[in-house]
């Protein structure tokens, strides 16, 4: 292992079995799991009960606070942190897997109606089959996630290696399936429709140890899809042609992609509900702090993706009014500024 | 040309149709001729002549304005930018002009009258984001002019789904736009209705009347400007005609956007590429889809009551499904401008 500079004059780390990292990237990595881990601290200590941030730190590690305080810490703040992070590391990476599959800068799995699929597909299970039991929900929102993926391959036709007509057929499932999502929202209770419209709109409500039992397996399966897919990615993202100039069997690693990125994100609207929008701005921020490609980009995307729902819950907790602030709008209303940023950057940066 | 004038003619036939169906079916369905008599001659002790007037009429006025003018809106938006994709829903047009509406209300606590302005304001700005997304995101290799749709499918979706969380936020507001937030067709509109349908009717006679020089644009700029059309005059003029006229549409009973992508295509094979015969056309043909799809949110899921925006967008989806695959996969030379 040992530093060197690559061909394209960019400072890389070169590992034993020839993989180099650049440096800027390593930086930027590291840069933003101390932001992470800063705000992680940060949002310890935010919320309507009285738990500063170096009592809350201080009782992480085992010191005693009061009983109310305790809950406060373990049963609301911590599962909010936690599975705010998580969420948000699957839905970014799915986006940036969807972008760089795609080649188009606007992917995303809401925009592909993937989510909208699990979300259908839960609605039913809940309508039409109250009694089944709870831990089914996850390999339902899959199927209902990869129904979608399915029929997008089958519309578009298998072979079509035009990320935009996929991308169009998103669009089209996205708009009729949210219909579908209206009227089942009719056939609900109305005890239930309340809690549901909120899950709907992306919501850490629900936040609780068992949810994040639930959720940790497929978090855990995102680490070897980012191992597995990332060199693929790489050289879809210089170009369909140029993927099967490298070798690469687009026929095969275009559904596997698709596959994971289903996985990863009715995995998280399973937990939280659609986080609309995360995942196309997550993967643009990660390009703003460092330019990279395949594995990197990955990993830079899913950090962003876990920061700004991390931030956007504290926000929603901070907010002290008597309006709740939903999660999905707290991470929009960070996020998109952010994201309008990062175009015009870019913009500044090509014009160059 | 007799055989384009005829378009028209079956369009207002297929109307009439819809509109005496509309006024016809309901919890009690009134034969065609009293629905005449109330029309014509209203009695007010006769209790069917009451419900036609006051329950039934204002709702399927309503949808007759909201179809005209979003299929007008997707007819002239799709030959200005000479895309099969484009209208006021898919452009971002309806959801800027519900998240001002909402965020008017919710946050502002704005009053009725100027939500009209505020839905005009947000239509303006949901388009305008549109572009600069398009621009923006330097989506430069774009042979087919699909960026536009792209941004618009992702401004869209943004702005609905902060619409509808800032209604989850604001639980008084909530009952009063639930409905509305889906494209609710209503009677309680009515008063509305008659607010803002002079914004609607105004932007369709600008377009009637550029009718000629839209012919010709969606021919290609270069022709119209050597025909003598100011093609930087009435462009412009057109966008801004439909992006006003369909936002006073959605400040009446919430969006219902997705006629203006379906209509049109009903239309064109028949009326053609002018203008002057498609306009009329596609304003008879919207009113009467939305008054269509008014009686299936009414009656088909009895005895919930769906929102007509939601059939809309159903239909709307699987339509946009159907356009993808016939011009943008189908390996043939593509048909459209």
């Amino acid at each position: 292992m040992r530093t060197a500079r690559r061909l394209d004059g960019r400072r890389v780390l070169r590992f034993a079995s020839g993989l180099d990292v650049p440096l800027a990237n390593l930086a930027a990595a590291g840069f933003l799991l101390v932001l992470v881990l800063m705000i992680m601290a940060y949002a310890l200590g935010v919320g309507a009960t009285a738990l500063g941030i170096g009592d809350a730190l201080r009782a992480v590690v085992g010191a005693g606070i009061g009983d109310g305080q305790a809950f406060a810490l373990w049963q609301v703040r911590l599962p909010h942190i936690l599975l705010g992070f998580m969420a948000g590391w699957c839905v970014a990476l799915s986006g940036a897997m969807l972008q760089s599959l795609s080649q188009n800068p606007l992917a995303d799995p809401g925009l592909l109606g993937l989510s909208q699929g699990a979300m259908v597909a839960l609605m039913v299970l809940l309508v039409f089959f109250p009694g089944l039991p709870h831990g089914l929900a996850p390999f339902v929102a899959l199927a209902g996630g990869l129904g979608v993926a399915a029929l997008i391959l089958f519309l578009v036709g298998w072979d079509q290696a035009d990320g935009l007509a996929i991308l169009l057929m998103g669009i089209a499932l996205e708009t009729t399936l949210s219909a579908v999502a209206s009227l089942l929202l009719l056939y609900t209770p109305p005890e239930t429709s309340y809690a549901l419209s909120n899950w709907l709109a992306g919501s850490l409500f629900g936040a609780s140890w068992s949810v994040i039992a639930g959720f940790a397996p497929w978090f855990a399966l995102s680490l070897p899809v980012i191992l597995l897919v990332g060199r693929s990615l790489k050289s879809f993202d210089l170009g369909d042609e140029t993927a099967l100039a490298l070798g690469e069997n687009v026929r095969r690693s275009r559904p596997a992609i698709l596959v994971a990125a289903v996985l990863l994100t009715s995995a998280s609207v399973t937990a939280v509900g659609p986080l609309i929008f995360l995942g196309v701005i997550a993967p643009h921020i990660a390009d703003a702090i460092s330019r990279s490609t395949g594995r990197t980009r990955l990993v830079l995307s899913a950090l962003v993706g876990g920061l700004l729902v991390v931030a956007g819950d504290t926000l929603t907790r901070a907010n002290t009014s008597d309006v709740a602030l939903p999660t999905g709008l707290a991470i929009t209303i960070i996020g998109v500024p952010l994201f309008i940023a990062t175009l015009r950057l870019r913009a500044l940066r090509t014009v160059q | 040309m007799r055989g384009r004038g005829l378009v028209v003619l079956v369009a207002a036939v297929a109307l009439s149709a819809a509109f005496l169906a509309n006024l016809s079916l309901g919890a009690s369905s009134i034969p065609a001729g009293k629905i005449v008599a109330a029309l014509t001659q209203f009695d007010d002790t006769d209790y069917d002549h009451v419900v036609v007037a006051y329950q039934r009429l204002p709702p399927a006025l309503i949808a007759i304005f909201v179809g005209a003018v979003m299929a007008c809106g997707g007819c002239v938006l799709q030959g200005l930018t000479r895309n099969p994709l484009a209208a006021p829903s898919v452009l971002g047009v309806t959801a800027g002009a519900t998240l001002f509406v909402v965020a008017g209300a919710s946050v502002f606590g704005i009053g009725e009258a100027w939500q009209g302005l505020a839905a005009i304001g947000g239509g303006l700005f949901g388009f305008a984001s549109t572009l600069v997304v398009a621009r923006m995101a330097g989506l430069s290799r774009d042979p087919r002019g699909l960026a536009l749709i792209l941004s618009g499918a992702v401004v869209s979706m943004l702005y609905a789904s902060i619409a509808t969380a800032l209604l989850l936020a604001s639980p008084s507001r909530r009952s009063d736009f639930l409905g509305w937030v889906t494209g609710n067709i209503n009677h309680v509109y009515a008063e509305r209705l008659f607010d803002f349908w002079w914004i609607g009717a105004a932007g369709l006679i600008l377009l009637m009347l550029l009718s000629r020089s839209l012919t010709l644009i969606a021919l290609g700029p270069e022709k119209a400007a050597s025909s003598g059309v100011n093609v930087r005059l009435v462009s412009p003029l057109a966008l801004a005609a439909v992006v006003v006229s369909s936002s006073a549409a959605v400040a009446i009973c919430g969006p219902i956007g997705f006629v203006g992508l379906v209509v049109p295509h009903i239309v064109r094979p028949f009326a053609g590429d002018a203008m002057t015969v498609a306009l009329p056309a596609n304003a008879l043909l919207g009113a009467s889809v939305v008054l269509a799809a008014d009686i299936v949110a009414r009656s088909a899921f009895a005895p919930y009551v769906v929102h007509t925006g939601v059939i809309m967008d159903l239909v709307g989806g699987l339509v946009f499904a159907l356009i993808v695959k016939r011009f943008y996969l189908s390996s043939g030379p593509r048909r459209f401008a």
